[in-house]
């Protein structure tokens, strides 16, 4: 009972701050409720008994890249006004995809093959099973190639990244290590007589 | 599937990924080591080529007579793998060869070899895979790297323009190969080839649609990586705006590891739906033929041409797929070697001719050639036989194993018809060779002087005669290296 009452508290949420991003005028209003929107998924998953996703969603969604997207955001100065424009010019195109995807929802869900007969129970695993251990087991077991491959790829973003985009820019400040350490005191201070 | 166990058995896997490991460890410590070398010192550059050499040296001494597995299975090395791991460690050492001189005056070279290695690293990875799990991992590994070598000359416009095309079109193919990935997961629960090629052949009803899906889209996004038409959109103008040793290197190496990996799924993933993907790759290998020959002719840039070249190749290699025998996989194997020799020996002229302003890349620029030069005229000349197919050089018997494969599979009219556009590609090949030898010399010549490169193109020309004369020991090690897998 208080299962369900907490589903459609957090479904009810996810759902409202969904529509939220859509129809909030600022971009950062609408990045906000993205954040909260999230963190309404985040206790949906907690209700399912996946801890681990629920708390991965907030640390990497939430805390790396909504706060990226934020920087983005504010960099770009977005016009909200001139976005838009052309409204009605997109709304036949934008209205008749709506409509589609409405039908294919709406047949999807009545066809039965999400039907509660067809789901199985959902059971809960108790306390004693954690799945982050499981995750972390079999990841760094069965998986452990693949992980450590994931790793270099990372690694060679990195490198590709910085490769592309490194720029000596002749203004910048730079500091020479070499001349640093070789100063001697005759070039720092000067005795002046008074 | 062996079973898990916890803790990690320690030594006895990872003595198995000793050439990985090597390459890993060597790409990072070079990272770190550029930083405290001059500009201009090739240090990072020679060390890079020593790693190609010890990892050549580590996978000799591993391999034996029985495959080895490791990390619960998601890692095999056997000798299938050691060949297309020397392979592809030749083609990486070449392609270093070819740097040393090229990129000598960019600004930041020390991560360019890196970067080199890393590709090296997700091919050998790539080779000794036999589950999706390894081998996407791999692809993606060397695709990102390969993506930022192609755009290394920043400054340069079309290296570019070039990159982000590549890009997109890559990131795209593996959105589709992902997705094939996705449908034969969901009908076998198993990301291991040979698992998923037992359930495949059991799959019934609605898993069919899925299976077919699936496989559509898995050759569609592996026909991107080797470029395949019509997936070979991306190819010219990656060849073209990427730095000469660059599109050498990329021409062959990814090419030999995208094969093998096709190879792989079709001996162990696809046995089952052998009437049904050959059908498909029967009209793919077709069309490829056709535009990689016919598109080649218009080409005034050598980089371009050689770029349907490459494409035409591919329709040729498709042969022995589609053979789908023995003798057809170890015809693609002979093909793969004598393809990187005469591609590699290409390239070494063509950078060797770069000059100011001038690249070497116009057909026009060759013009000439012979008068000045008659050792560079003499093996250029040899290469384009070659790679026409042309009795009694390498490229000769690469076609013909191929050929006679598809033949014996009862491929008879497929192999008329290429045939026909061989005949059509040699006359493209022979233009340039026309060009060498009876034109007059139009721009003064300003060759490169350097020692590994001039060697480069003495060892590939003699190795191209040579294989023409005595292909037996290439035909017989690579029969060799498919004793364990069909």
């Amino acid at each position: 009972m208080l299962e369900t009452a907490f589903f459609y508290m957090f479904g009810g949420m996810s759902v409202l701050s969904g529509m939220g991003v859509v129809l909030a005028r600022n971009t950062m209003h609408s990045v906000m409720f993205l954040i909260f929107c999230f963190f309404n998924a985040s206790g949906l998953f907690f209700l399912l008994d996946a801890e681990f996703l629920g708390i991965i969603l907030i640390l990497i969604y939430v805390g790396a890249v909504m706060v990226l997207f934020m920087f983005v955001i504010m960099m770009l100065e977005v016009n909200a006004a001139k976005l838009r424009e052309g409204f009605l010019q997109y709304l036949p195109l934008g209205g008749m995809i709506a409509v589609v995807l409405m039908i294919e929802f709406i047949a999807a869900s009545s066809s039965g093959v999400f039907a509660e007969s067809a789901m199985g129970a959902v059971t809960h695993m108790g306390q004693e099973v954690n799945n982050t251990k499981e995750i972390g087991q079999i990841l760094y077991t069965r998986y452990l190639l693949g992980f450590e491959i994931a790793a270099i790829i990372l690694l060679v973003a990195l490198i590709g990244a910085v490769v592309l985009t490194i720029r000596e820019r002749k203004d910048a400040k730079y500091q020479n290590m070499s001349a640093q350490v070789k100063v001697r005191r005759e070039d720092r201070v000067r005795k002046v007589s008074m | 599937m062996a079973n898990v166990t916890f803790p990690f058995p320690f030594p006895d896997h990872l003595i198995t990924l000793m050439p990985e490991m090597i390459v890993a460890i060597m790409a990072m410590f070079l990272l770190l080591f550029d930083v405290f070398v001059a500009k201009g010192s090739k240090t990072t550059a020679y060390l890079a080529i020593a790693t190609t050499v010890a990892a050549g040296v580590a996978t000799w001494s591993l391999q034996g007579p029985d495959p080895l597995v490791a990390f619960y299975g998601f890692f095999v090395f056997d000798s299938f793998a050691v060949f297309s791991k020397f392979l592809i460690y030749v083609a990486t050492a070449l392609g270093m060869i070819l740097s040393l001189e090229y990129m000598k005056n960019e600004k930041h070279i020390g991560e360019y070899y890196v970067l080199m290695l890393f590709a090296m690293l997700g091919m050998m990875l790539m080779v000794s895979s036999n589950n999706f799990v390894t081998m996407y991992l791999g692809l993606e590994l060397m695709a990102l790297c390969v993506y930022v070598l192609v755009a290394y000359q920043r400054e340069v416009l079309r290296a570019n323009e070039a990159a982000l095309k590549y890009f997109i079109l890559g990131a795209l193919s593996s959105g589709m190969l992902l997705y094939g990935i996705t449908f034969l997961y969901g009908v076998t629960g198993s990301f291991d080839f040979a698992v998923m090629g037992e359930k495949l052949a059991h799959a019934e009803g609605d898993a069919t649609a899925a299976v077919m899906l699936g496989m559509v889209f898995l050759i569609a996004g592996l026909g991107f990586k080797v470029s395949m038409a019509p997936f070979h959109m991306w190819t010219p103008d990656a060849y073209e705006g990427a730095p000469t040793p660059v599109t050498a290197f990329m021409s062959v190496a990814p090419k030999v590891a995208g094969f093998v990996i096709f190879m792989r799924i079709v001996a162990d993933l696809l046995p089952a739906l052998q009437h049904e993907y050959q059908s498909i790759l029967i009209g793919v290998a077709v069309l490829t033929i056709a535009v990689g020959n016919l598109a080649a002719i218009a080409q005034r840039n050598i980089k371009r041409m050689l770029a349907y070249s490459t494409v035409g190749h591919v329709g040729f290699i498709m042969m022995g797929l589609i053979a789908g025998s023995p003798a057809g996989f170890s015809g693609i194997l002979v093909y793969l070697s004598i393809y990187l020799v005469m591609t590699m020996g290409v390239f070494a002229v063509i950078i060797l001719m770069r000059r100011e302003g001038i690249q070497g890349e116009l057909l026009d620029d060759f013009a000439g050639l012979s008068k000045v030069r008659p050792g560079y005229a003499l093996a250029m000349g040899l290469f384009m036989f070659s790679m026409a197919g042309i009795p009694f050089l390498g490229g000769f018997w690469a076609k013909y194993v191929v050929f006679m494969a598809a033949v014996e599979a009862g491929h008879l009219y497929l192999v008329l018809y290429a045939l026909l556009f061989s005949a059509v590609g040699a006359f493209y090949y022979l233009r340039v060779v026309k060009y060498i030898y009876f034109d007059e010399e139009r721009v003064a010549f300003n060759f490169i002087e350097s020692r590994p490169m001039q060697a480069t193109v003495f060892v590939t020309a003699v190795t191209i005669v040579f294989l023409g004369l005595f292909p037996d020991a290439l035909f017989e090690l690579c029969r060799q290296a498919l004793v364990g897998l069909v």
